[in-house]
């Protein structure tokens, strides 16, 4: 027996036993200190990696310092994208101004404001309009140079110039996974494509978040500079709808829309004479309109009652009796009714339903196809 | 009265008092659950003391608990030291018990899916508390006990104890090798980093070549579960590690101990005569009782082994974890494990069914059947000379192979990428390229070239060497372009170099600070791969370029460089002259065709290559 006496077996595999688990109570304290520099490590590598696939896959349309290629792909490398404003008090006031901007506009194109209400809100109105070109005039020649490549200074946030509400990393990542497949509308070269396996694309998931990882590297926090701002060769684009070529910054094929002007457009359809058949067809989207668009009122108004937008059937009957003599429509006419509805939908919202229509629809059609329209719902009576 | 019909615990404590009821009662338990020993035997066994009662309670337990039947009484006091069996037995279980232990642990952490398994391991290491340690325990603890297993083996040999009665228990022991062998395999797979997807298929291509093609090919979709190794191969590596496995590991290890209890431990080969057994057979001033001899000694093993495993994981073992498996880059220089790599150098040696298959089938079947082929009545080394002999040609021949498996010997790769690889690899079998261990700090941005270590070989002054060497690459003319052009050494490299982040689109070679020493010795590892016979009969008038830019707050971005004149080679070998010099090709002005191998790595500041 290698030990022969039992007794220095049984001391010597005490001793062992005692000693393991001493130390692994010493292992045990040290684990904190330990994981967190093992993590640090392993993030460093997912950036190692994800500079090698970025510097592979997507330095020809972003650069190989992320800072965009013109007409390519926008700068990740960029104070935008990380949403660094160099003025936020400026952004913050305009923002205000330019809120209670759209509620005045709103509230004096009623017919039932009151006239010494109209001349308060005028006062008003230009006030607003000199304060934001103060604040502009202060502001945007300091980033002249970023303007003239597209930025946008009223809105120096990605994430919120797109409508995304969860984290930087999840927008790259899902970015990555799908690709943009509509972007294809506003980048000349080519959309971003899909990157993910899942989606087609040649990346693995993996390889996905270690991009993402080394994307938001390139963050400054608070040390962003205007220098970086200027080093961008490309901004972003906000998606757009490839339908209404405004929203694209293109300008529509065919004739000037009719706007958002309610008053305007009454005065215009006045010296026209509406056809009830083409109404219909636009209404439908079996023609396009005079701006070359296909108008989408039939996808929630239609023949039966629906919970998003009233039945078109007895739209008129509704309009000429303004819902009832409803007190927030007292001194509408019925056409005034229509076309507001129309033009500014949120103004006034049908009870029971919720302020979903789409605003804007005054840019995709003429005063032409606005007096179609008319003609078209003035036979939906019932 | 009690309503049972034995008197309860309450009436004892009534009739005796609680102190008297309460010992009798653990004492009762104690003698239950050790199938025998109550604490007064216990405490005269762990005293060296003879048992104080009769009949001799000590070996109650063998015969009425299970673990105990599973082991003999009492052995013999001549096999109790450390030879013949240096408790290489013992320890194999040992480990049997510490793998299903620390696996069972890590089970806990892992899903078997390509899309989370390597994620998976880093949680083990960065997230669970103790899990780096666990994991190092089990890997480091798998190959301890390959190696173990394989060791008894070869031990069982030497002392010839494989001889009449025990050909069975040796044969048992063979399967039990390959079972052990294959488990440590299948976990191989597991962590779904570069290095399994590589060492695993490497392992799986030898049973494609299973002839006839036709079972080769299903035999490989069936372990595989496809074409390649992919979710389902993950998943059947997976089930064939901790199911399969260990259950036949568990059934063959009952069958080993049933057949030691019934033919006992051979003895040292001077002592034990060919047919004899110790089981019934030892003469009562030779037994050495299970209890408490061999069981202290056992524990004592069991003890002194697990701290030697913690100390070694703590302090000198991390398990590897390489980057993530990418079935589209295959890495230079894999290998099998180590304990295949004997297969991997056969595979070298030419036709891969007969190498990868039959080779090791045979081998694999003589050593099955060599207890009932060798006859020979002696078990005395001086009587088997000619065996042993054979024996240890076998273990130096498998030693030989499995060195003819490393990625060094016998792949032929272009000297320039193997020199790039060299420099850049990640972190792959404990080694990695010759850049990442330079300290961050120390990969100071600028352009360095092994231009700058040669003249310092050679003595000359840096500056002027290093002006000369920029003129050189700047204007010399080295080749001339297809459309009548001339071209330099700089414009091959800067075009090849994508240039777009570098500051300068021009190459400025500048001395290596001198406060970055450890960038200086990796430079000089560059430099002196160019001085290997490989090298510089492939590479004429070669440099090597390092360009180390600043990418990222933190991530700096290293661009490798390997310049020289193109040669004559044929077949993937450089065609020599008479003096044994490289031939240059030339282009139809007479000047020598410069060409360029680039590769580039990124290194961020908290990779922690150089505190490996």
């Amino acid at each position: 027996m290698l030990i022969p006496n039992i007794e220095n077996r049984i001391t010597l595999g005490i001793v062992a036993f005692v000693t393991t688990m001493v130390l692994l109570g010493w292992a045990a304290i040290n684990e904190g200190g330990r994981m967190v520099a093992l993590e640090d490590t392993f993030h460093a590598r997912a950036i190692e990696q994800g500079a090698s696939l970025f510097a592979a896959n997507c330095t020809r349309c972003h650069g190989e310092d992320g800072r965009g290629r013109e007409n390519f792909g926008p700068a990740l490398n960029s104070p935008y994208f990380f949403g660094h404003d160099f003025f936020p008090e400026i952004t913050d006031q305009i923002t205000r101004l330019t809120t209670e901007q759209v509620a005045l506009t709103a509230e004096r194109i009623r017919p039932s404001v009151a006239a010494d209400r109209a001349t308060e809100i005028d006062a008003r109105l230009a006030e607003i309009e000199t304060r934001i070109n103060e604040l502009n005039a202060e502001r945007n020649p300091q980033l002249q140079a970023a303007i003239d490549k597209g930025y946008n200074p009223q809105s120096p946030i990605r994430l919120n110039s797109v409508g995304w509400g969860g984290t930087l990393h999840a927008y790259v990542y899902t970015t990555l996974e799908h690709g943009r497949p509509a972007s294809i509308s506003y980048w000349p070269n080519g959309p971003m494509v899909a990157w993910s396996q899942t989606a087609g694309g040649p990346l693995r998931s993996d390889q996905l978040v270690d991009i993402a990882d080394y994307i938001l590297n390139w963050d400054k926090g608070d040390n962003w500079t205007l220098e970086d701002l200027f080093a961008v060769r490309q901004f972003p684009k906000v998606p757009c709808d490839p339908s209404n070529p405004l929203s694209c910054g293109i300008a529509p094929a065919g004739e000037p829309p009719v706007g958002s002007d309610v008053n305007a457009a009454l005065t215009a359809i006045a010296a026209l004479t509406g056809d009830a058949a083409r109404g219909d067809q636009l209404y439908h989207g079996q023609v396009r309109s005079g701006t070359d668009n296909a108008l989408p009122c039939a996808a929630c108004h239609q023949a039966e009652v629906n919970g998003v937008g009233p039945m078109t059937a007895g739209t008129w009957t509704r309009a000429e009796s303004l819902h009832d003599g409803d007190p927030a429509l007292a001194g509408y006419t019925p056409e005034f009714y229509l076309v507001e509805a129309i033009l500014l939908p949120g103004n006034y919202v049908v009870p029971n339903f919720s302020n979903a229509m789409q605003a804007g629809l005054g840019d995709l059609m003429t005063p032409q196809d606005l007096a179609d329209i008319v003609a078209y719902l003035k036979t939906q009576t019932q | 009265m009690s309503v049972l019909p034995f008197p309860s615990f309450l009436d004892d404590v009534k009739e005796k008092g609680v102190k008297k009821a309460v010992f009798e009662l653990v004492d009762e338990s104690v003698e239950r659950l050790t199938a025998g020993m109550n604490i007064q035997d216990i405490r005269e066994a762990l005293r060296g003391e003879a048992a104080s009662r009769k009949p001799n309670p000590r070996l109650q337990p063998h015969a009425d608990g299970f673990w105990l039947h599973m082991r003999p009484s009492y052995f013999h006091a001549d096999m109790t030291g450390l030879y013949p069996t240096f408790r290489l037995g013992w320890l194999s279980t040992y480990f049997v018990f510490f793998e299903t232990i620390t696996g069972m642990l890590l089970m806990i952490w892992y899903t078997p899916s390509p899309l989370v398994a390597y994620q998976n391991m880093v949680d083990i290491v960065t997230r669970v508390p103790m899990g780096q340690l666990v994991r190092d325990l089990h890997r480091l603890g798998a190959e301890a006990m390959v190696l173990i297993v394989a060791l008894h083996m070869v031990r069982t040999f030497f002392t010839g104890s494989y001889k009449k009665p025990r050909q069975f228990t040796w044969f048992t022991g063979l399967i039990l090798l390959l079972i052990t062998g294959f488990l440590s395999f299948s976990g191989y797979l597991l962590p779904w980093d570069q290095l399994a997807l590589w060492a695993v298929t490497i392992g799986a291509s030898m049973i494609e070549a299973t002839p006839p093609a036709v079972v080769g090919e299903n035999l490989n979709l069936l372990v595989r579960g496809g074409p390649d190794i992919g979710a389902n191969g993950l998943l059947r590596f997976y089930l064939l590690h901790v199911l399969l496995l260990p259950a036949l590991l568990f059934v063959f290890t009952g069958v080993h101990y049933y057949k030691v209890i019934i033919h006992g431990h051979s003895l040292p080969p001077r002592k034990e005569n060919i047919g004899e057994d110790t089981a019934k057979r030892v003469p009562l001033d030779k037994r050495v009782y299970f209890i408490p001899d061999i069981l202290t000694s056992e524990m004592m093993w069991v003890a002194v082994t697990t701290l030697i495993l913690v100390v070694l994981c703590i302090w000198f073992y991390d398990a590897p974890l390489e980057h993530h498996a990418d079935p589209q880059i295959t890495p230079l220089g894999t290998t099998a494990p180590w304990y295949f790599l004997w297969l991997q150098g056969a595979l070298k040696l030419g036709d891969k069914v007969f190498w990868g298959l039959i080779f090791p089938g045979i081998l694999l079947g003589i050593l099955a059947v060599w207890p009932y082929l060798d006859l020979t009545p002696s078990r005395r080394y001086a009587d088997r000379r000619i065996v042993i002999t054979l024996f240890l040609i076998l273990i130096s021949f498998t030693t030989y192979l499995s060195y003819m498996g490393l990625a060094e010997f016998g792949v032929n790769t272009s000297a320039d990428a193997e020199i790039l690889f060299e420099m850049t690899f990640p972190p792959a079998h404990n080694h990695m390229g010759k850049i990442l261990p330079v300290p961050y700090s120390q990969l100071v941005p600028g352009m360095y070239t092994t231009a700058q270590i040669a003249a310092e070989e050679h003595g000359e002054d840096i500056g002027a060497a290093l002006d000369a060497f920029n003129q050189d690459v700047d204007t010399r003319v080295v080749a001339e372009t297809g459309t009548g052009e001339l071209t330099t050494t700089e414009a091959i490299v800067a075009a090849e170099l994508t240039v777009d982040h570098l500051s300068t689109s021009s190459l400025n070679f500048a001395p290596i600070p001198a406060d970055a020493p450890e960038l200086h010795h990796a430079m000089e590892l560059f430099y002196q791969k160019f001085l290997t016979e490989k090298a510089s009969n492939e590479l004429l008038n070669p440099w090597g370029g390092v360009v180390i830019t600043q990418h990222q707050e933190g991530l700096k971005r290293i661009d490798v460089i390997v310049s020289w004149d193109e040669v004559v080679i044929e077949n993937g070998f450089p065609v020599l002259d008479e003096n044994g010099e490289p031939i240059p090709v030339l282009d139809a002005n007479g000047n020598p065709i410069r060409r360029s191998n680039i590769t580039h790595l990124f290194i961020h500041e908290d990779g922690g290559y150089f505190s490996l």
